[in-house]
Order: C-alpha cells, then structure tokens, then sequence
C-alpha cells in the first residue's frame, strides 16, 4: 500500500501527523490547478450559502488529498458521527459532489431556511427538502463558477438525501473510487457558521478524465497571451 | 428471628471461561412462615452479566482483525460487508471489512481484505491460526446496502453480497445469519467469546445474528 505510493511517479507523499499519506499540492501541477480551481469554486459556493442563511460563513483553505481508497473514511476521523449528507453527480459521472453536514447542524439550518420557530417544530420533510436546496445552490454556484472560468460544460443532477453515520455514507464513494484505482484524489473545504462549532464539508470527487480536462482547459487559458485569441 | 451471616450483594470479579464477568449472587427467596424460615438461592448462581462492557477495536476499510481475547471488534458499514467468522469450540474469531466482489476489477494489492472472494480464505485461515485444531467455523455477514438507491449507480452492495456468500460455499463455511441489503447503514459490534453480532440500525433498531 505505502510502498505504491512512494513510487508513484509524480507525487510526493510524506507522512504526517495523523498518520496519513497526503501530498503537499506544489509538488504536482496539476494538484496545483486544481486546487486553484476549488478555491475559486469554493468561495462562490461559500458566498451563495452565506446569502441563504444571511450569515457570515468562514472557509478553511481548501485541500486536495491523494490518499488510498480505504483510508478515506479513517482520513475524515468523524466514524460513528450523525451526519446528513447530500448527494449530487455530474450528469455525465465524471464527478461525486456531497456536502456534508453534523445532523443537528443540518437541523439548525433548516430551521433557519424554513423559518420554524425551534427546532423541535421542524417538519422532516421540510427539513429534507431545505437541506436538499441548500446543497443544490452551494453545488450549483460552485460548478458555475468553474464551468465559467474553464468552460467545461457541468450538468449536476437532482440531489439525494441521506441521514446516517458519516462512515456509512462516504462508504459508497470510497468503493467507486477504489474501483478504478488504488489511490484517490479528494478535494475538500470546510465551512463554518459565524460563531457555530459545526462545520459542514464539501467533499469532491472527480474522475481522472475531468482531472486531465480541467487541468488541460487551465493550461490554455495561462498559456494564450493575452490580446490573441 | 431470621439472620444472614453472609454479605448478599458483594458483587466480585470472577473469571469465566473466557472473559471476566461479574459474580453477582442473586438476591435470596426468603420464605416467611409462621412455622419455619427457609432461605433458598435461586439457580443458577453464575450468571455474565449483559452490561459488561467489552473493549471495542474498530476494524476499518479493508482491514481485518482476529482476536481470541474478550473484546468486540467494530465496524460501519454502509455498501461494504463486514464478515465475521467465529469458532465457537475454541471462542475465537475475526472479522473483515470488505470493499468489493472481486479481486480482479482493481489492482491487486496486498490487502486480502479488501475483495470478498480473497477476504473468506484470508479470515478462515487467520482464525484457524489462531484457534487451532479442530475448529468449527461458521459465518456471518452484514452491510451491502445501497445508501443512494434514487442514483441509479452501480449497487455494488448487492454484488458484495453475492461474492461473499459464493466465496462461503468454496470454502465450506456456513452462513449462520445474515443482515444485507436496503438503503441504510450499519454497526456491527461482534462478539468474541459469544460469536453474537449484533446490528445496530441510525434509527436505533438493533438486530441480533
């Protein structure tokens, strides 16, 4: 496992303090593009959810992990949490997007947006529906903003709920990913609520197609001089 | 006038078989006649109590765990299928976190776990180590289920489970019970010293194989 990595032509992998493989982003153009890409991605995403719930919102700094498929969930440290989660893929399958919320943060929220006067007189349903819109304007915004910038076309699908633990859930994205290889690309920014303890992440998993299309569209846009078509 | 020359509730470790439970002597049957006063023990006197709490080892993706000491290994399982196999004349066994059906659709890695059709000869095999001779093997399994199903992806749940059990059958294992398929996750605590898995549902439903 380890020794895969280490021989990995192009990535560098250290060990860190968690015990992790991950890869510092510089080492890799390509990490480089598209994190730079997330980054973009993230902010529009973080702005839209902040004018939805009329809140400041704070970002982390956005990370692209390389790591073996099967210590995703281990990565995120979170096993037996409550957790809600959204679901939305690219039309075309070439990308995994969930936005993941703590379960009682997802209640909050969803309170805030259906304006139910506690927590307790939450309907479910409306609750279900909330958090489903929710993810679907921050997915939406962010697949915008770097559809704009690199013009890839990105068509997301309907969103789809799920309330379990967060190890249950990602279960079903790591085993896609473990699929096609050994090692999986992830990128992932944490938001938090102005003042709140939660924070929600958006995890991202794209194909290594849509990596190279992406990363192969940027390149162009640095490359062409400005003034020329 | 009726008098007990023993401590009634002076509840002592005591080990049992396998694990260390806690002897409790029952509280006495005091018969109260106007004649005679008996005092009789209800039976049986040793009994493990069920809120012993156990070590728990949290066997992650693609691993897998053998122990012959009393604990419970641990797993969450959503699409993946936690194996466990217990030998119940020696009170040992493992359990594997299973990612996929077969070996072949990804590179092969030394990580037998991972795949179903590697993972039942690799467990078997870890825990007849571990017992020794004259092991009765039997199995049980859990997960596979498909957490998106309005997605419409791959079920690969379905297809974990189907691997697994074909890969039982090669290997002559039993399949003593089983909690597959649907749209929600699991936990699974198993049980060493009992083989008892037990299925714990997010609602809070819980299951006992």
């Amino acid at each position: 496992m380890n020794k895969q990595i280490e021989n990995a032509p192009t990535v560098t992998c250290e060990k860190n303090a968690t015990g992790f493989y991950t890869c510092a982003a510089d080492e890799r153009v390509d990490v480089g593009i598209l994190l730079e890409l997330g980054s973009i991605g993230s902010g529009h995403a973080a702005t839209s959810l902040s004018e939805i719930l009329q809140q400041q919102v704070l970002i982390d700094i956005p990370r692209i992990n390389v790591l073996p498929t099967h210590q995703i969930a281990e990565f995120y440290g979170r096993h037996d949490a409550p957790t809600t989660a959204v679901y939305i893929r690219l039309t075309d399958s070439q990308c995994d997007m969930l936005l993941v919320f703590e379960a009682a943060e997802a209640k909050r929220i969803a309170a805030m947006m259906t304006m139910a006067p506690s927590i307790g007189e939450l309907d479910p349903a409306m609750e279900k529906s909330a958090i489903q819109e929710l993810a679907n304007i921050v997915i939406g915004s962010f697949l915008t903003a770097i559809s704009d910038f690199t013009g890839v076309p990105m068509l997301p699908t309907t969103p789809e709920l799920a309330e379990d633990t967060f190890d249950t859930i990602i279960d079903s994205f790591v085993i896609k990913q473990a699929m096609a290889s050994n090692e999986a690309l992830v990128f992932d920014t944490h938001f938090r609520r102005d003042g709140e303890e939660a924070s929600s992440i958006l995890m991202i998993f794209p194909s290594p197609q849509l990596q190279e299309l992406l990363v192969q569209k940027s390149k162009e846009l640095i490359e062409t001089p400005t003034g020329t078509e | 006038m009726l008098t007990i020359l023993f401590p009634l509730h002076a509840a002592k470790p005591v080990k049992i078989a396998h694990g260390t439970g806690v002897y409790e002597p029952r509280k006495p049957i005091i018969h109260l006649n106007m004649t005679s006063q008996v005092v009789t023990f209800p039976r049986p006197a040793v009994e493990i109590q069920a809120n012993v709490t156990l070590e728990e080892v949290r066997v992650n993706m693609a691993e897998m765990k053998v122990e012959s000491k009393p604990v419970e290994l641990v797993a969450s399982v959503g699409s993946c299928v936690a194996l466990c196999i217990h030998d119940s004349k020696n009170k040992c066994g493992g359990m594997a976190h299973v990612m996929l059906p077969k070996s072949s659709i990804a590179m092969q890695e030394p990580l037998p776990a991972k795949f179903a059709d590697t993972a039942v000869p690799a467990l078997a095999k870890a825990v007849r180590a571990v017992s020794g001779s004259g092991a009765s093997l039997y199995a049980k399994i859990a997960g596979g289920a498909n957490m998106f199903p309005n997605m419409n992806t791959l079920n690969i749940g379905a297809k974990n489970i189907e691997a697994i059990k074909a890969a039982l059958a090669a290997n002559k294992i039993t399949l003593m019970g089983e909690d597959v398929g649907g749209s929600h996750g699991r936990r699974i605590t198993f049980n060493i010293t009992t083989g008892v898995a037990t299925v714990r549902r997010f609602n809070g439903a819980t299951t006992k194989l």
